[in-house]
């Protein structure tokens, strides 16, 4: 319920940032280094060139969430149909799908996506490509797994023996059936691409064109000693908006899948 | 009569003895310094690897025949005395005596030459500075006459320690210089001596025992620590761990806090030798900023006074030209530009800008240049420019420039003291060519400039040289070539005990030969 | 569980193999190359100084002549030569790979020992405050962006308290030795293991607890109950062993990421590990020991993949039971 609030407070953000802040959040507005809730019109006070924070989160919203909602999005378009063809199909395709679904487990994820976005070279579309490559595995395993189990169901055997091709039968009965753990881990990725484009940002791999969190912290971090709010805003609202796909997670978890629910209840 | 006036100067000699005395009795030897390098170098073989953290930790083992003031007068180096002849084609170095390399050996007049010989082969600059050499001979074991083809004014410039440092003859004759296994334990003549590196973590060097200098130097140790976060390098300094942060390793928002903490000390000298000038390369050869009207837009568009105020801090000057002010023939006269978005909207319109966009190559050297390029699009986006930031990398931005491959693009070099060796590489036509990030990137050319700088370089006499470079630098400022931005300055942080650290032009690099610490 | 064993470690090869030929081409498709790099940190170069430089690089050489010699030189696990640091890769990364050793392997015995713990005291607890506060706390850290952590925690330990150092792996010049040494490598250890284990830490918690309710629910827990065995027997030699097997395998599968982590620990703390190595090299674009750092790092995870596929036939019964 928290959650939804937050995420619900984020989106509202995104849309809303060019309403309130119509002129961009690059532009130098006042004093650099002016702290918080010294003026009015600067609560969140500015940065090291004199940008107003408050502006940077608000456009930042809508780059952080497409971040993460895009890079999810292409990470499922990637692992649900591996997943669903290895545990479908299982024997030599399983095995190839596996042992290629491995790789990408095996090369440390993080320096994968640092490379990727080194070759790219940074941007929004190159960070979105490269958290999705590094993201997929978990999915497939998840996907392999459910479809590995529902392929002996009798309905399923029942629309092969019907002679139904195997695309219809993985679209119709078999992939709606392994929607929830999806949706649960897809609301959890959300949030891990959100962190990894912040991390990146940290390194200087952001995309310089758009003022995302993670570009913000990554900033603000080197002032973190006189100025202490350019990255702490930022890093909270991570936090919170991490904290809040978690949570609902969570909540999709506890609703879809009763027998996982919390406590006695 | 005579009695007093002996007493009378033996008394006055014997305070001026005591003035002279008292600071060299209170340099007390022994200790260790710690400090900063960053990043870690690939190397500390100087004559074949040149960039700025290997000359600053090998500045220390390897010497030059020359070290300059802060006015970039000649020092004695390797070589004790030297003089020229009257038509400027002949140069004759006599080298100190008791110079010996690491290993015991001595150092003489065959050093010399044969560095040379390598230099030529593996220094691409030390090879453009020795470009009018025609000969290099040895009378005898400390005498060394170079004999020139052709006047060449700042000849007597180029013998600084990264420019022309000594390699032992010995080690490297007849060895494939590259894979030489002595390159990974330097052997030079400085005044410390290659200990060990842990790679990662620190390089350590030790005092020179046989220095040729008598009494120095005073440190027992050098420590140069790897830290590769920014903000850790400023933690580092403040809990004492390390003493001393050499220009440009924290980043410039720390500079305030750290320089005014209890018992530090900055300084802003020791880069006069480089006169580091931070300029956009604007290409010249298409789009907008191949027109001149366009391209004298975006200097009036450019707000240099807030890039020094905020971006670095108060720090630096901003650039009246192609010449920093530290280079000579420098004339603060021809400053031409200031900040002015009414007149660089005009000149947009005069140029016929129709809303292209125009890419912008920050340089990837930490924050505060990412910051800069950011101000830079808010200046010119302020005037009507569409501008895109391209992030990159440093291999990248090396192979974005030296291929072409941007509108406008930052970068910083160094002019080591002469029009003849620093600027007119980047502005003559003959320097045009892809592969380097280091010469006329912009692809300018201008038949009356190249004229001037070729005369410039081999006219004799001062008053000569400044008539031309005066002229040559009228020229620039009216082209534009490229957008100056500020003279930059690196300050060198340190706790106040240590003493003499920087003393030359080119400061931390020159080796902690006089350095001290007070106990 | 010999042939198991061998069966992995084969097919382990085949998968460091693919790793190779894939990053060796993803590696130069970057802009840039490591000649040009080095001119341009010279701060003077012409072209023969950079054709010097590819040459000495053997980048004058054609493409699959490179990969063939790489391969070739792999297989007899020559990592080949740094040209940039004038050394052998294996060297540079032996004298890494401990550091990042130590930091991984503490991290993750931290973050393993602490959830299980919390997770399993949640799990008991589950809906009530001390649940809501554990699995609270290890979403804070688990939402907290690493390297911002690290930040606060260089400044609150170190820099306000002086009681950790900031940096560094150990006290450079000290001259320690042996059990000093030790004590003091400790001390340069936990800001950073601390760090990065309580990252972890969170994903172990929420598996360990969510784990536990699943096992506690099923049915020998439910007779072992009617036995009238203890309820601390219970949880412990029923609920808690049964509980780990998907830990474990999660263990396992975080080992990429634990890697992948200790880059930015290891930049932020100036520890120096392969991580960081890794980081510079691909800056630098040193094709040989970004190449050699991947290869290590990935058989680092294949190995710790291996130990634990061993460990949970060794926790799980039933497979114990089916060979």
């Amino acid at each position: 319920m928290i959650g939804l609030v937050i995420l619900l407070a984020v989106v509202a953000a995104a849309i809303l940032a060019p309403i309130l802040y119509p002129t961009s959040p690059w532009r130098m507005v006042q004093r650099p280094f002016m702290p918080p809730f010294t003026l009015d019109r600067f609560p969140l006070g500015t940065d090291a060139l004199g940008r107003d924070i408050a502006a940077g989160l608000m456009h930042g919203a809508g780059v952080s969430l497409l971040v993460g909602l895009v890079s999810t999005l292409a990470a499922l378009v990637i692992g649900v149909p591996l997943g669903a063809l290895a545990g479908y199909f299982g024997g030599r395709v399983d095995d190839a799908l596996m042992r290629f679904t491995e790789l990408f487990q095996t090369v440390p994820s993080f320096a994968l996506a640092i490379v990727l976005v080194a070759i790219l070279q940074p941007s929004l579309s190159s960070l979105i490509l490269a958290i999705a490559l590094v993201s997929w595995p978990p999915v497939t395993r998840l996907v392999r797994g459910e479809v590995l189990s529902l392929r002996s169901r009798e309905y399923v055997q029942a629309a092969v023996v019907t002679g139904q091709t195997t695309f219809t039968i993985l679209r119709r009965e078999i992939l709606p059936n392994t929607l929830s753990p999806i949706v649960v881990l897809a609301s959890l990725m959300v949030a891990t691409a959100i962190l990894l484009e912040s991390s990146l940002s940290f390194l200087g791999l952001g995309d310089p064109n758009r003022m995302s969190w993670g570009f913000m912290v990554g900033a603000g971090r080197t002032a973190i000693r006189q100025a202490w709010w350019i990255s702490t805003f930022p890093g909270v609202v991570i936090l919170l908006t991490v904290l809040a796909l978690n949570l609902i997670g969570e909540g999709l978890n506890d609703a879809l899948n009763p027998r996982l629910s919390r406590g006695d209840r | 009569m005579l009695k007093r006036t002996l007493i009378g100067s033996v008394f006055s000699l014997g305070l001026i003895g005591a003035a002279l005395v008292q600071p060299v009795l209170a340099q007390t030897p022994g200790g260790v310094a710690n400090a900063v390098i960053q990043p870690e170098p690939p190397g500390l073989m100087m004559g074949m690897i040149q960039n700025g953290p290997t000359q600053m930790v090998a500045g220390n083992i390897y010497e030059g025949l020359l070290r300059y003031d802060e006015k970039l007068s000649p020092l004695p180096g390797l070589a004790e005395s030297w003089e020229m002849s009257p038509d400027g084609k002949t140069y004759t170095f006599k080298l100190v005596g008791n110079a010996s390399w690491h290993d015991g050996k001595p150092f003489t007049a065959a050093d010399v030459l044969f560095s040379v010989d390598f230099l030529k082969q593996v220094h691409a600059r030390a090879r453009g500075n020795l470009a009018k050499v025609a000969s290099v001979t040895a009378p005898d074991p400390r005498t060394v006459v170079f004999t020139l083809s052709e006047p060449f004014g700042p000849f007597l410039g180029i013998f600084e320690v990264g420019s022309l440092p000594m390699v032992p003859k010995h080690v490297y004759e007849g060895t494939d210089y590259k894979t030489n296994p002595a390159n990974n334990t330097p052997i030079g003549t400085g005044p410390f001596m290659f200990k060990e590196w842990k790679k990662g973590s620190f390089i350590r060097l030790v005092k020179n025992p046989n220095y040729h200098v008598a009494g120095k130097p005073h440190l027992d140790e050098i420590y140069w620590h790897v830290i590769p976060d920014a903000a850790a390098r400023a933690v580092a300094f403040e809990t004492g761990k390390v003493d001393i942060l050499p220009g440009g390793s924290v980043e410039n928002f720390d500079v305030p806090r750290l320089s005014k903490a209890k018992g530090a000390c900055m300084t802003t000298k020791g880069w006069e030798f480089f006169g580091p000038l931070s300029w956009l390369w604007l290409n010249n050869r298409q789009g907008p900023t191949a027109n001149k009207a366009f391209r004298q837009a975006v200097m009036y568009a450019l707000d240099r006074d807030f890039a020094k105020d905020v971006v670095w801090n108060g720090l630096g000057k901003v650039a009246a030209g192609p010449s920093s002010s530290s280079t000579r023939y420098y004339n603060p006269k021809l400053a031409k530009y200031s900040h002015d978005p009414a007149k660089a909207k005009a000149l947009l319109k005069e140029a016929g800008y129709k809303g292209e966009t125009v890419r912008l190559l920050p340089l990837p050297y930490g924050e505060t240049w990412q910051r800069w390029a950011e101000a830079v699009k808010q200046n010119l986006e302020d005037v009507g420019i569409k501008v895109e930031l391209v992030a990159t990398d440093v291999p990248g931005w090396n192979q974005k420039t030296s291929e072409w491959d941007y509108d406008i693009a930052f970068t910083y070099l160094y002019q080591y003291g002469d029009p003849a060796l620093g600027v007119a590489r980047n502005y003559v036509s003959s320097q045009i060519a892809k592969g380097s990030p280091f010469n006329n990137v912009e692809g300018y050319a201008n038949p009356a400039v190249d004229k001037d700088f070729a005369e410039g370089a081999v006219a004799v006499g001062d008053a000569k040289r400044q008539e031309i470079y005066d002229r040559v630098q009228k020229t620039l400022i009216d082209d534009v070539p490229i957008a100056w931005l500020l003279e930059l300055e690196f300050p060198t942080i340190t706790r106040c005990k240590v003493k003499n650290l920087v003393t030359t032009a080119i400061g931390v690099n020159d080796g902690f030969r006089d350095a001290w610490i007070e106990r | 569980m010999l042939g198991f064993i061998a069966g992995r470690v084969g097919k382990g090869i085949v998968v460091l193999l693919a790793i190779v030929v894939l990053n060796f081409f993803l590696i130069r498709l970057a802009p840039g190359d490591p000649a040009l790099v080095m001119a341009g940190e010279a701060g003077a170069g012409d072209e023969v100084f950079v054709a010097q430089l590819r040459e000495k690089f053997g980048l004058d050489q054609p493409l699959p002549n490179q990969l063939a010699l790489y391969v070739r030189n792999i297989a007899v696990l020559d990592l080949g030569y740094s040209v940039r640091q004038q050394m052998p890769v294996a060297t540079l990364i032996a004298d890494r790979l401990p550091a990042t050793l130590l930091l991984t392997g503490s991290a993750f015995l931290i973050s393993l020992a602490l959830g299980v713990t919390l997770g399993a005291l949640a799990a008991r607890r589950a809906g009530r405050p001390a649940d809501t506060a554990i699995t609270g706390l290890a979403l804070l850290f688990y939402a907290t962006p690493l390297f911002w952590v690290s930040l606060m925690a260089i400044i609150v330990f170190s820099v306000r308290l002086e009681w950790l150092p900031s940096f560094g792996f150990e006290t450079v010049g000290a001259g320690h030795a042996g059990l000093a040494r030790a004590a003091d490598i400790a001390h340069h250890l936990i800001l950073p293991a601390m760090t990065l284990g309580l990252f972890f830490m969170a994903v172990y918690v929420r598996m360990t607890r969510a784990s536990m309710l699943e096992v506690a629910g099923q049915d020998f827990v439910k007779t072992a109950r009617a036995k009238g065995l203890g309820d601390r027997v219970i949880q412990r030699r029923h609920v808690l062993r049964n509980a780990l097997l998907p830990v474990v395998t999660l263990a396992g599968l975080q080992a990429g990421t634990l890697v992948g982590g200790a880059i930015l620990t290891e930049t932020v703390f100036a520890w120096p590990g392969i991580g960081r190595l890794m980081y510079e090299a691909l800056l630098q674009r040193d094709y040989n020991l970004l190449l050699g750092v991947f290869v290590v790092s990935s058989a680092m995870v294949l190995v710790f993949n291996l130990v634990t596929d061993v460990l949970y036939r060794v926790v799980d019964p039933r497979i114990e039971a089916a060979r």
